[in-house]
């Protein structure tokens, strides 16, 4: 059986080849059949979903549904879900129920989706491993030893090894594309105030956005137009008009030039991993593209530059879990300064408070200039490399990790190797760019992806360039072989 | 850059941590590495560059000034351990 693409499902919903109670019945069995070797979820919504899944029944009998009627999706467990458990991995939220919902999750529930339960991240969406859950960490369904990335770790190996069709991640540094590259699916962040933050837990406010982990780009579009657009509850939100991704995936892309930025084809990155680049490369000139190279000269900075932004802005942010509105609270307290320290002691984790105190470090008196305010000019500098770039390509394209997935435990306890991991996505975040993964190989059974990067709220560019290598390809296909019977 | 233990202890009292006796060797090891990973930014040439706040450099929007009638206090002290009559209980502050 093919692998169950989400524009598949929506054929058989509409098609009346099955139920919307069948499908959801179904996902809920693979789920509780198949995670306890993944650990992909931390909630599943269980009982909801059966009930959504009757009502939508009726909706299609009647006739007055929209293509996502019915559909199961999941949700990375940052996205605030009125009385359903949002966690953020972390011992801090462990117990939090959202009085509210997340705008993304208000917007699929409108567009008739099924939310199925809420998956597993590194804690605050701070790692590239997902091993800094409070609750373990998620196995890669490619092989159980390693990571599945981070930090939407949960929500890509859920989708890789099929027991969720889509799932809605974030993306600060390459917590999309990185964990959408080492399990074998396609994974975009959108553009900086695309889709709304409200209500989505905040890390670091200037870089976090909200996007999709799936098998393909046609998928993807599908739920992004739903997403997407102006949302008056949050603030950096931008007013701009949604295409309709979908409708626009298939034009040709003849004539259209890719930049290859000389920068990123370096020593860090493997020599197998630069073979199947170059083949992919050459599946887009096949397709029309012109290929060039180009040149971001500051791109070596991306890193050092994100540690202090995201850092800083993480110090700030995760300032209000006190334990007294809400968040973990101990009972043996001596004071006030005694239950603010004893809450972030026991609640956070060693990733977060790392973060923590980086972040109020490089804010700290004497130091701001030195680090926040350097960062933010270098910041600067990676985004005007952009800015050129796009003067003279209409799409950039490079690795979008240096290889594939790596054992669990063994980059956990040295930060700046973790760190080291998103050297070829940070840019994107800093820049506010959309960018997406998606698969080009294998290596030694484990996956292997291409990053493409767009001008801002181009994201109907890259899931165009995406989509056609995905017709003339058949890597996104390709599934895990301890999860070949998922589909049977 | 080496930082010292009693510079974690310092970071710890601006952000209310607490780092336990036996993990702060660990802590001031990670953060100096850190650290001196990030040092790196000052070989970028920076001159005449403004600081860039914001990844598209647009300003903060404003809502109005309208006041709002609704009112979810008790719904949101539902996630609080500790409330009674509309208010937050935290230990004694003041004698």
């Amino acid at each position: 059986m093919d692998r169950f693409t989400l524009k598949k499902l929506i054929n058989m919903i509409s098609q009346r080849e099955i139920s919307s109670a069948e499908l959801v019945s179904t996902y809920l069995d693979r789920i509780k059949k198949y995670d306890h070797s993944l650990n992909s979820f931390l909630t599943l919504n269980e009982e909801s979903a059966r009930e959504q899944s009757l009502i939508a029944d009726k909706v299609i009998q009647a006739g007055n549904y929209s293509s996502l009627t019915g559909i199961p999706y999941a949700s990375k467990d940052i996205f605030c879900t009125k009385g359903i458990r949002t966690t953020c991995a972390s011992k801090m939220l462990e117990n939090f129920i959202p009085p509210y919902d997340s705008t993304i999750i208000d917007r699929i529930k409108s567009s008739g989706a099924i939310l199925m339960g809420k998956t597993n991240m590194d804690e605050f969406a701070m790692g590239s491993s997902n091993e800094t859950s409070y609750f373990g960490p998620v196995q890669n369904p490619w092989n159980l030893e390693r990571s599945p990335g981070g930090s939407s770790g949960g929500s890509a190996a859920a989708v890789a090894s099929g027991i969720i069709p889509i799932a809605l991640g974030t993306d600060t540094g390459g917590s999309i594309r990185q964990p959408a590259a080492f399990t074998g699916i396609t994974g975009l962040k959108p553009t900086y105030g695309r889709c709304s933050r409200y209500g989505m837990i905040a890390f670091a406010s200037s870089l976090d956005q909200a996007g999709l982990l799936a098998l393909t780009a046609e998928d993807i579009s599908i739920f992004l137009e739903v997403m997407s657009g102006f949302d008056p509850l949050d603030s950096t939100s931008v007013e701009q008009d949604v295409p309709k991704y979908s409708d626009l995936i298939d034009s040709s892309i003849e004539g259209r030039t890719v930049g290859i930025p000389k920068e990123f084809f370096n020593d860090s990155l493997d020599s197998e991993s630069q073979k199947l680049l170059d083949q992919g490369i050459a599946i887009y000139e096949k397709l029309g593209a012109k290929i060039i190279e180009i040149s971001l000269p500051n791109i070596g900075y991306s890193v050092p530059t994100y540690y202090v932004v995201a850092s800083a802005e993480c110090s700030s942010n995760l300032a209000r879990y006190d334990g007294i509105r809400y968040g973990y609270r101990d009972d043996d307290i001596e004071d006030l300064d005694d239950l603010y320290r004893t809450n972030r002691q026991i609640g956070f984790g060693d990733e977060v408070k790392r973060r923590i105190m980086t972040g109020t470090y490089v804010l700290s008196a004497g130091y701001y200039d030195a680090y926040y305010l350097k960062a933010q000019k270098v910041r600067q500098l990676i985004s005007n490399d952009f800015e050129e770039a796009f003067k003279k390509v209409d799409l950039i394209v490079g690795p979008t990790t240096q290889s594939p997935a790596f054992k669990i435990g063994e980059k956990i306890d040295d930060p700046v190797s973790m760190y080291m991991n998103d050297i070829y996505t940070i840019s994107s975040n800093l820049a506010g760019l959309p960018a997406l993964s998606h698969p080009i190989g294998l290596i030694d059974n484990l996956p292997i992806g291409m990053q493409l990067i767009a001008p801002h709220f181009e994201e109907s560019r890259l899931l165009n360039f995406c989509n056609l290598f995905q017709q003339e390809t058949d890597y996104h296909m390709q599934q895990p072989q301890a999860f070949l019977d998922v589909r049977h | 850059m080496t930082i010292k233990k009693s510079d974690i202890n310092h970071i710890c009292d601006l952000s209310k941590l607490r780092v336990g006796d036996n993990e702060i060797i660990t802590f001031t090891k990670q953060i100096s590495d850190i650290l001196n990973m990030i040092q790196e930014l000052e070989e970028a040439d920076t001159k005449g560059i403004k600081p860039m706040a914001h990844p598209m450099n647009m300003s903060q929007r404003l809502r109005n000034d309208v006041p709002l009638s609704n009112n979810d206090r008790d719904l949101y002290q539902d996630n609080a351990m500790d409330s009674e009559d509309g208010f937050y209980k935290v230990p004694k502050v003041i004698d």
